[in-house]
């Protein structure tokens, strides 16, 4: 099947405006926080004193007043003590091993978060410490002497053709170690939950959430509750970034012990110190290359470790890692490839989903490298990114065939015509002496893999309903009911689009009600740019299906049994020229039947092979491509940098709405360039260094470049509307844009993210290219 | 329990009288004694500009202040920048041009823009751009922020012109 033409499409393609604008701009969008629950209490967490160590005993202060205070240990849990989510390594309170400083050992609620806060404080902990490993560094160390020597979370290789003795063969080999550090996503509405527990027995949860259908079923093994007496709802979300991926089910699951401990609603909302310290970052990193290339610029062999400090426990760390050596040599021909992913314990909190999700981090230092390979052939790296990148017909490193919808080589293209990339790179200072000023211009080219990781969506099978249904006013209302949660990014705009468009009718007869597991299928959790793809395709076919069951009901009782079609809002008969409104046949629908579902299921198409023990096929159903060039300016003087320009084309599919899918690409390349040269956490005695918002320092108004962002358009063949991703994609390739930029600037590689004034004036005072 | 302070404040044009704990922050009685939740906390102390109202008028900061400092002042939450049902010209210009995604930190734009708009009518990019570095976006990277309020401003200055002209010809 080929996907419609963009002219097909009535609402799909319209910059219309968010369908939750006019609450969020008046205050009345409901977040977490906001909810007034009567006889709530207040949770609180009590925190390992260590990052690593035995656990004693825990004992309560017997001065404090505990007469308000509820307790939860792990003997008050009623299931497992687990949190089960990849890995079953990791306890819900910690009892016995300690992994990571401020791992809870308790739980305490109160009717006052005062009160709660100061019960927690007054526990007495004693605790054999141990030895903990902290950084990336340290483990890196660790992993060059004896690999053994570490806890090993996860590992996962790519093998195609024979890397080794390709290397043997090559003109030119280049080794090459790149890392990475910490980034916290830094919503801007921290994490937050309610637990209701409600008389029928169901435990209620209610807050803020990016996957309402991970919360259950994790909890229901530790609350040894069946899955129908747990009920999640989503509220209004402030922002996610997939830091509330995996940890809601955390901060749910804290909240629904203590709720059922004193069978009263608790409430939790993380203030900005918590929220830094104790939920996910994105995952550390450390990618060593050895690459061999031909004198004339072809890829022979690529070898590849790439490594992640996992933090303290499993969480989703084999998923990132896969999507980080998915991505390791994605991008350009090569015939011999080998990766070699792991997964590492070291002592803090666990590391866990960031936008996306491992590539960025693979594709850092790929792309940096792609540079220096350039260099190494003495060619450009315009010209050598044009030689080898993939074209529709190629294979992925993993042997999948590229068959269709490939923006390679055209975003490259584009992109370079359009900054004038050739002209520009001959004016680059390469540290050139004696100027106040140098100037810099860099690229970067990738591909992001659209959707589950490998066998994911085949496993997930999304499912998706259409509600027809009658509004308060007692007009008729088409409800999307999906799992797919809106955080910002526009779900709660885009699949009404889809609905609407199948259906033939405008937006406005659409609604998009929050999430409820009480009410919504599994369509699979919001990550992943899977959602205006996967779930977008499918609710379009239940629309499909929804349209044609109602204009058959139409031609039988109001249209003779003419051949009806609805199109802008008219059911319309074929003969006789009669119409009547959407909303009149719904309405007659409604009366005669009742509400009306329609359910439908994504389905893989039949060619996309999956080998997941081997990571050998189709890894991906579909790709985005994207291309960034960024421009860079260095004073001399203070190696100060700052990034005047960038320059960027993406290939997302079928754009769904133009203005959120250019929003997405701004918004993404903004904390793209925070990853790149602002965002830094350090570990002092355990503690992440910048834990508050005046430390954590992320991009404001002033901080971003001019930027020229454009678009090209493969839809996605298999289904309609063709969509493939764009929340990710924007995060891929910055970072290795600006380093190569600065290279060009300063005649000096940086290898380590972020990329900072004082690591510059390092580099370049060990080359001595500074005169002063 | 800390010694309560009786406080006359008006709210969104409405006044109020209250007792209140000295500790208690003007942030958490907005939110948590009057309602008013369009008032949101992200960082605590005073970044992100997230819980920005109007006091007298001047954008400020609510969870730095506290509520005992509402005695006597005006305040204005995103709540009271509608009238009569009717969106500010500013949160019309934020629905059309996209100017937020979650929305956590919109109510603190538009309390910074709105006064900041009353005395700079015809800003420029840059001038904008000034206007909003205290506070914080993580969604957008702030260029629909700034397309946004430059819509309001040349919607506002329309209006206000068609109102003088008006006036000059009748």
């Amino acid at each position: 099947m080929t996907v419609q033409e963009r002219g097909a499409y009535r609402v799909i393609g319209q910059g219309i405006p968010r369908l939750d604008a006019a609450d969020k701009v008046s205050g009345k969008a409901e977040y977490a926080d906001d909810f007034h629950v009567p006889d709530t209490w207040y949770g609180a967490v009590v925190r390992a004193p260590v990052a690593c160590g035995k656990l004693k005993s825990l004992s309560r202060d017997p001065a404090f007043d505990w007469s308000q205070v509820a307790v939860v240990t792990p003997e008050d849990i009623p299931g497992n003590n687990i949190v089960d989510m990849m890995g079953r390594d990791m306890p819900f309170i910690a009892h016995d091993e300690i992994q990571y400083l401020g791992e809870p050992l308790a739980l305490v609620a109160a009717p006052s978060l005062h009160v709660a806060k100061q019960a927690a404080a007054h526990f007495k902990v004693d605790v054999e410490e141990r030895p903990a490993l902290l950084t990336l560094q340290e483990m890196v160390a660790v992993y060059k002497e004896d690999p053994a020597k570490l806890h090993k979370l996860s590992g996962q290789t790519i093998r195609k053709g024979d890397a080794a003795s390709a290397l043997k063969d090559a003109d030119i080999v280049l080794e090459r170690e790149y890392t990475a550090g910490h980034q916290e996503q830094l919503y801007i509405e921290p994490q937050g939950m309610v637990a209701i527990p409600e008389r029928d027995g169901t435990m209620f949860i209610h807050g803020s959430m990016q996957c309402p259908y991970y919360i259950n079923p994790e909890l229901c093994e530790t609350l040894d509750i069946p899955p129908e007496k747990l009920r999640v709802k989503q509220s209004a979300v402030g922002g996610a970034f997939g830091g509330k991926e995996e940890f809601p089910t955390l901060i749910a699951g804290y909240c629904a012990l203590l709720a059922l401990k004193t069978k009263r609603p608790i409430k939790m909302i993380y203030d900005r110190n918590q929220d830094i310290l104790y939920s996910t970052k994105r995952h550390p990193s450390w990618s060593h290359y050895r690459v061999g290339v031909m004198k004339d610029g072809t890829i022979r062999a690529i070898e590849c470790d790439f490594v992640l400090d996992g933090g303290a426990y499993t969480t989703l760390s084999p998923v990132v890692m896969y999507r980080g050596i998915l991505h390791a040599a994605m991008g350009y021909r090569c015939e011999n490839v080998s990766i070699d992913g792991h997964v590492y314990r070291t002592n803090t909190f666990p590391n866990g989903a960031f936008r996306g999700f491992g590539a960025p981090q693979a594709l850092w230092a790929w792309e940096s490298l792609i540079d220096e390979l350039a260099a190494a052939c003495g060619m450009t790296p315009d010209a050598f990114r044009l030689k080898n990148c993939l074209h529709e017909g190629d294979v992925t490193p993993t042997g999948g065939l590229l068959r269709d919808s490939v923006g390679s080589p055209e975003v490259l293209e584009k992109t370079l015509e359009r900054c004038q990339f050739a002209e520009k790179w001959q004016q680059c200072s390469r540290g050139k002496s004696g100027e106040r000023l140098w100037y810099g211009i860099g690229l970067s080219f990738f591909a992001h893999g659209s959707g589950f990781t490998g066998d994911g969506e085949a496993r997930m099978k999304s499912k998706v309903a259409l509600d027809l249904e009658t509004r308060a006013d007692g007009t008729p209302i088409v409800n999307v009911r999906v799992s797919s949660t809106e955080m910002g990014q526009g779900t709660g705009t885009i699949l009404p689009q889809v609905a609407a468009d199948a259906l033939g009718i405008d937006v406005t007869h659409v609604d998009y009600p929050m999430p409820d597991t009480f009410k919504v299928p599994d369509s699979g959790p919001t990550v992943a740019s899977r959602t205006a793809m996967v779930v977008g395709s499918t609710i379009y076919s239940a629309g499909q299906k929804m349209k044609a069951d109602l204009e058959s009901f139409v031609s039988e009782t109001l249209f003779d049994g003419q051949p009806t079609e609805l199109v802008e809002n008219q059911f319309r008969a074929e003969y006789d020229n009669r119409s009547i409104p959407f909303v009149e046949g719904a309405a007659a629908y409604l009366a005669s039947h009742g509400p009306f579902r329609v359910y439908d299921q994504f389905k893989l198409p039949d060619y996309v092979k999956w080998d997941q023990e081997n990571f050998v096929g189709d890894a991906y159903p579909a790709y985005a491509w994207g291309c960034n060039v960024a421009e860079v300016e260095v004073d001399t003087l203070t190696c100060e940098f700052r990034v005047t320009k960038v320059t960027a084309f993406f290939d997302i599919g079928r754009i769904l709405n133009p203005v959120l899918a250019m929003g997405q690409v701004q918004g993404g390349l903004i904390q793209a360039l925070g990853y790149a040269m602002m965002e830094k956490l350090a570990i002092k005695a355990g503690k992440y260094d910048a834990d508050r918002m005046q430390t954590y320092v992320i991009p404001t108004s002033v901080d971003g470049p001019e930027m020229d962002l454009h678009f090209v358009e493969y839809p996605w063949d298999h289904c309609q509307p063709g969509a493939k991703g764009v929340g990710e994609a924007p995060m891929d390739g910055l970072a290795p844009a600006i380093a190569n930029a600065l290279e060009a600037a300063s005649g000096v590689r940086l290898r380590d993210l972020p990329l900072t004034p004082e690591r510059l004036f390092e580099e370049l005072s060990r080359s001595q290219r500074l005169t002063a | 329990m800390s010694e309560l302070h009786t406080i006359q404040t008006n709210i969104n044009g409405k006044p109020v009288e209250a007792s209140v704990p000295g500790r208690l922050l003007l942030s958490d009685f907005i939110r948590e004694e009057l309602r008013l939740t369009g008032t949101h906390v992200g960082c605590e102390h005073g970044v992100c500009g997230a819980c920005t109202i109007l006091y007298d008028g001047l954008p400020s900061r609510s969870c730095l202040m506290l509520a005992v400092q509402a005695d006597g002042h005006e305040i204005v939450t995103v709540e009271g920048l509608a009238s009569n049902g009717e969106l500010h010209p500013l949160q019309e210009a934020f629905k059309a041009k996209h100017g937020l995604q979650c929305g956590y930190c919109t109510p603190g734009f538009l309390m910074t823009l709105v006064p900041f708009l009353a005395e700079h009518p015809d800003p420029d990019e840059a001038t904008v751009r000034d206007a909003i570095s205290g506070n914080l976006c993580r969604c957008t990277g702030y260029q629909s922020i700034v397309d946004a309020t430059l819509l309001a401003a040349r919607q506002m200055r329309e209006k206000a012109g068609a109102v003088d002209g008006s006036e000059a010809t009748s």
